[in-house]
């Protein structure tokens, strides 16, 4: 499998504070990765890193084989890597359509338009019901599906999910787990997913990172961090029977 | 009789609120625009009406490029010109100053910048306006039209009491709800005007987008000046002007900001309308000396009782 995007030891410090060292991770085309941590262990960091929003102080980052910290932040979102933020972070005062041009913004997403709006609508219905109101109004898993569906919009080769099940009741996110998981199956579409809600995410993955305190500490298939007494004791809220 | 009096100065003091009202509106918008989506408050706004005004004026006037279409259609077709020249100034000044104080640069900080924000844009006012003494000197002017003292006269619509609309008024009135109205289209329906007001909803997840949010700033902060110097440049139609008029229209333009509702575009629009109309109304019963503070006592009244101004609203879930 080619490699779509690949972390090579990657550093990232805020002031003094080491959010990330030496973090390496790669995702295969068609690939569903999930990176599972507690919180702080530098999850949204590594995401924001590979958006733009965030620099690193060394490591390197590829996508596609092209060098990702060459290129600025907004260019980024152009080469098909969308990104579908830690709390929503919707445009609550424009529409929920205009929320879904907004993600097409990409020259990708508006030779497509047509076709994955109504792709977006099939996945959340709720969206075009709801299409002239404005995000802000929306309840939080409306806004979650805003959010992907947003991602999706710009027919995106990656699709990095950041908590989308935070906040949430048990079921609404099941939803959610349920349409990340029909994304990846039926329109093929990577995805790189951080969770809290680390058995469910696990189950879907194809592979698996574990990231404590800045560090990746293991990674692995499904079968073989499920092996692993700390994830099981950490993460999977299992105890050995 | 004196009713007819009454009448007749209660219909012109409305008809010039409504006209000088929208024009007001306009020149709101600008500063308006600047804030909702930048969030900088922008002190030298009274000086790019300054700009406009002038601009207007030297390409309608003596040699000027625009001197050939005469003192009827120049006038305004140069309030409109001066709009894109005023906007290629304000896209500089952003890249070169207004930029290092805001946007993602400063996001995230303690004060947002704002403290930054107002040292650059008060320093840029300064500098435009003694500037502009030195360049154009301190002689009032203005850009002569007859149609600002040719009036449409409406009636006698009671005994003797006739409306007088004053034909520059009247057509800088019409160019500015044009403007506006064009404005709010560009901002509503097309691809340029959505991402302005992405990047001024949540710039990390218009980044995210593939937004450049510091060229959409850099086109706001331009907008936001052109528009304000379209305004100007109508009103050098009928008033005279110097290099430091900007001190007297900016404390208006801020009244008119704050009682739309800060942030909300077509509420400055309002707000500015508001202004302009109790500012002639106020004509009726107040010295001319107290324009000003009738404008400021509706001002205090509004804020009392709807602080979020009049069209400010929350797009909060509850």
């Amino acid at each position: 499998m080619a490699a779509l995007l690949e972390i090579e030891g990657l550093c990232v410090a805020y002031g003094g504070l080491r959010a990330l060292q030496d973090v390496s991770l790669t995702v295969a085309a068609g690939q569903f990765v999930t990176v599972v941590g507690p919180n702080g262990a530098g999850k949204s960091t590594l995401f924001k890193t590979i958006s733009g929003v965030v620099r690193p102080t060394a490591g390197r980052i590829r996508f596609q084989g092209n060098d990702l910290l060459a290129l600025s932040a907004s260019k980024r979102a152009h080469l098909g890597i969308a990104h579908v933020p830690e709390g929503r972070q919707v445009f609550k005062t424009l529409t929920v359509r205009e929320n879904l041009e907004m993600g097409a913004y990409p020259e990708s997403g508006r030779t497509q338009w047509t076709r994955t709006l109504e792709r977006i609508h099939t996945l959340f219905p709720v969206l075009a019901e709801r299409a002239t109101q404005l995000a802000g109004t929306l309840s939080g898993g409306e806004q979650q599906m805003v959010a992907i569906g947003r991602g999706l919009a710009c027919a995106p080769k990656v699709l990095m999910l950041d908590e989308p099940s935070m906040g949430l009741a048990p079921a609404v996110a099941d939803t959610i787990f349920e349409r990340i998981s029909q994304i990846h199956r039926e329109d093929g579409v990577t995805i790189l997913l951080v969770e809290q809600r680390a058995v469910e995410a696990l189950e879907l993955s194809d592979h698996g990172y574990v990231l404590e305190t800045g560090h990746m500490v293991l990674d692995g298939p499904y079968e073989t961090l499920l092996a692993d007494d700390r994830v099981r004791r950490s993460y999977l809220g299992l105890t050995d029977a | 009789m004196d009713l007819e009096v009454l009448i007749e100065n209660v219909l012109n003091a409305l008809t010039a609120g409504i006209t000088i009202g929208c024009i007001y509106g306009l020149m709101c918008i600008g500063l308006g625009l600047i804030f909702g989506i930048m969030k900088v408050v922008n002190f030298a706004q009274g000086e790019l009406l300054m700009l406009g005004m002038f601009a207007s004026l030297y390409l309608v006037t003596g040699g000027g490029v625009l001197a050939f279409l005469g003192p009827y259609v120049g006038p305004f077709v140069g309030a409109i010109l001066a709009g894109p020249i005023v906007f290629a100034g304000g896209a500089l000044l952003h890249k070169a100053l207004i930029a290092r104080v805001s946007g993602l640069r400063t996001a995230g900080t303690l004060d947002e910048g704002h403290f930054g924000q107002l040292i650059v844009t008060l320093g840029i006012s300064l500098i435009l306006q003694n500037g502009g003494l030195i360049v154009f000197g301190s002689t009032p002017l203005t850009v002569r039209t007859p149609l600002a003292s040719s009036a449409f006269e409406i009636g006698p619509v009671y005994g003797d009491a006739t409306v007088f609309l004053n034909k520059a008024r009247l057509i800088a009135c019409a160019v500015a709800i044009i403007t506006a109205l064009s404005l709010w289209l560009l901002l509503e329906y097309t691809r340029l005007g959505k991402a302005l007001r992405a990047a001024a909803d949540n710039p990390t997840a218009a980044t995210y987008m593939g937004i450049d949010v510091e060229r959409a700033y850099r086109i706001a902060f331009g907008l936001g000046s052109g528009i304000t110097a379209i305004a100007g440049g109508l009103m050098a139609t009928y008033l005279s002007f110097s290099p430091f008029i900007g001190l007297d229209y900016v404390i208006i333009m801020y009244s008119g900001v704050v009682l739309g509702g800060m942030g909300s575009i077509l509420g400055a629009f309002w707000g500015g309308l508001t202004v302009g109309f109790v500012q002639q109304c106020s004509a009726l019963v107040l010295p001319p000396q107290l324009q000003n503070a009738a404008i400021f006592v509706v001002f205090l009244l509004i804020v009392m009782l709807r602080p979020q101004g009049l069209f400010g609203r929350s797009a909060e879930r509850a």
